[in-house]
């Protein structure tokens, strides 16, 4: 995995992505880009390089989920891993990221712990 | 109970009723099912009239009721001054959750490159002292005191160490802050949506509101829930051993 690797955390809450952001430079992380809802990521992730997303789900202007469909409707960004980290926790939910195609599900709250093996599985994934 | 049979008078009078239900008994016994049900109504009739005075004499109490409570001066303030002031405060305390949060991000971000010099400068100081033992073999006492030092710089990268991972444990405390606004939105939302009925409760004794008003959309998971309560149903997952179980579940 590439420590390198350009990363976008979407969140409407600056908390998070700070919580998000500081975990992510622990594990050794230091390209990360932040946006506050989908209408702003996308445009971003559009001309960004990006290497993996990671996205809440309810934000105001375009969700996480909305978010998820149009990168996997994108041609240039279909194959881009998306890590959601939300506090949407019904069945049903999981079910419809996973069918979206989401690379991997947090449910807040979380710890950086999770945060590492979640990454480090869907790269495990992705590079195999 | 005993009230209301009082009120509840027959229209006709008792020889009748009386003729009519022994007449009934009569049609029973005999099976004689059309005078049977004939009976029943007009033992039935004879109480019809009072139910529609009933039925009238509530309509009013209805229409009462509403006008005092549209003339209750406390439900006015209610909309108008306590409720938008419910939402103002409720808004604060996201607002001051939000300062605080943030406030204690910046002190571990401050904190965490501080506990990071230490445990590298006692790392390094102890690699030097190593060295300088090496090249003086021959002289104990000094053996002796780098010896203590490097105890030392050892308990000290230790607990720089055990520094960093409590702060980053403070930091990851934070996270409160998202899911108790995403919360108190939610409840702000419900006050908004109540007040909005009240007010149309308000003015039903006015010509009547317009029916279509739009009404509130149910949840729906699509949009986003907001965190669940710990007491929350089967649908949902507790925590992320769930999430990976149903994840593990569709072939993730």
């Amino acid at each position: 995995m590439d420590r390198n690797m350009k990363i976008l955390v979407v969140d409407d809450f600056s908390t998070m992505r700070r919580i998000i952001k500081n975990l992510l430079k622990e594990l050794g992380f230091t390209n990360l880009e932040e946006a506050d809802d989908g209408q702003t990521a996308l445009p971003l992730l559009r001309q960004g390089n990006f290497d993996f997303l990671i996205t809440d789900w309810n934000m105001p202007g375009m969700s996480g989920i909305d978010l998820l469909r149009a990168v996997r409707a994108d041609d240039s960004l279909a194959t881009l891993p998306v890590l959601m980290v939300t506090a949407e926790a019904k069945r049903e939910q999981i079910i419809l990221a996973a069918q979206e195609g989401v690379n991997g599900y947090i449910v807040k709250p979380f710890n950086g712990a999770t945060l590492k093996g979640k990454i480090e599985k869907i790269f495990e994934r992705v590079e195999s | 109970m005993s009230e209301e049979s009082q009120e509840f008078q027959p229209l006709v009078d008792r020889e009748k009723r009386l003729a009519d239900a022994r007449a009934l008994v009569d049609a029973i016994e005999n099976e004689d099912v059309g005078r049977e049900a004939a009976l029943i109504g007009e033992l039935t009739a004879a109480y019809s009239g009072n139910i529609f005075d009933e039925v009238g004499r509530m309509t009013r109490e209805v229409h009462d009721t509403l006008r005092s409570f549209a003339e209750d001066e406390r439900l006015g303030a209610f909309t108008q001054e306590e409720m938008p002031d419910a939402r103002d405060r409720l808004h604060y305390v996201i607002t001051l959750t939000e300062q605080a949060a943030t406030r204690t991000l910046s002190i571990t971000e401050e904190a965490t490159p501080i506990a990071d010099q230490i445990v590298d400068r006692s790392q390094r100081l102890k690699d030097e002292l190593a060295k300088v033992v090496a090249s003086e073999a021959d002289n104990p006492r000094l053996g002796s005191v780098v010896d203590s030092m490097a105890r030392y710089l050892d308990s000290t990268t230790h607990r720089g160490e055990q520094l960093k991972a409590q702060l980053t444990e403070v930091m990851m405390a934070q996270e409160f802050q998202d899911l108790s606004g995403q919360l108190l939105m939610r409840v702000i939302d419900l006050l908004e949506q109540l007040e909005d009925k009240l007010v149309g409760l308000l003015q039903i004794t006015a010509p009547v509101r317009e029916a279509n008003a739009p009404d509130r959309q149910a949840e729906r998971a699509e949009d986003g829930v907001g965190p669940q309560l710990p007491n929350a149903s089967d649908n949902v997952v507790k925590n992320q051993d769930d999430v990976d179980d149903l994840l593990e579940s569709l072939g993730f």
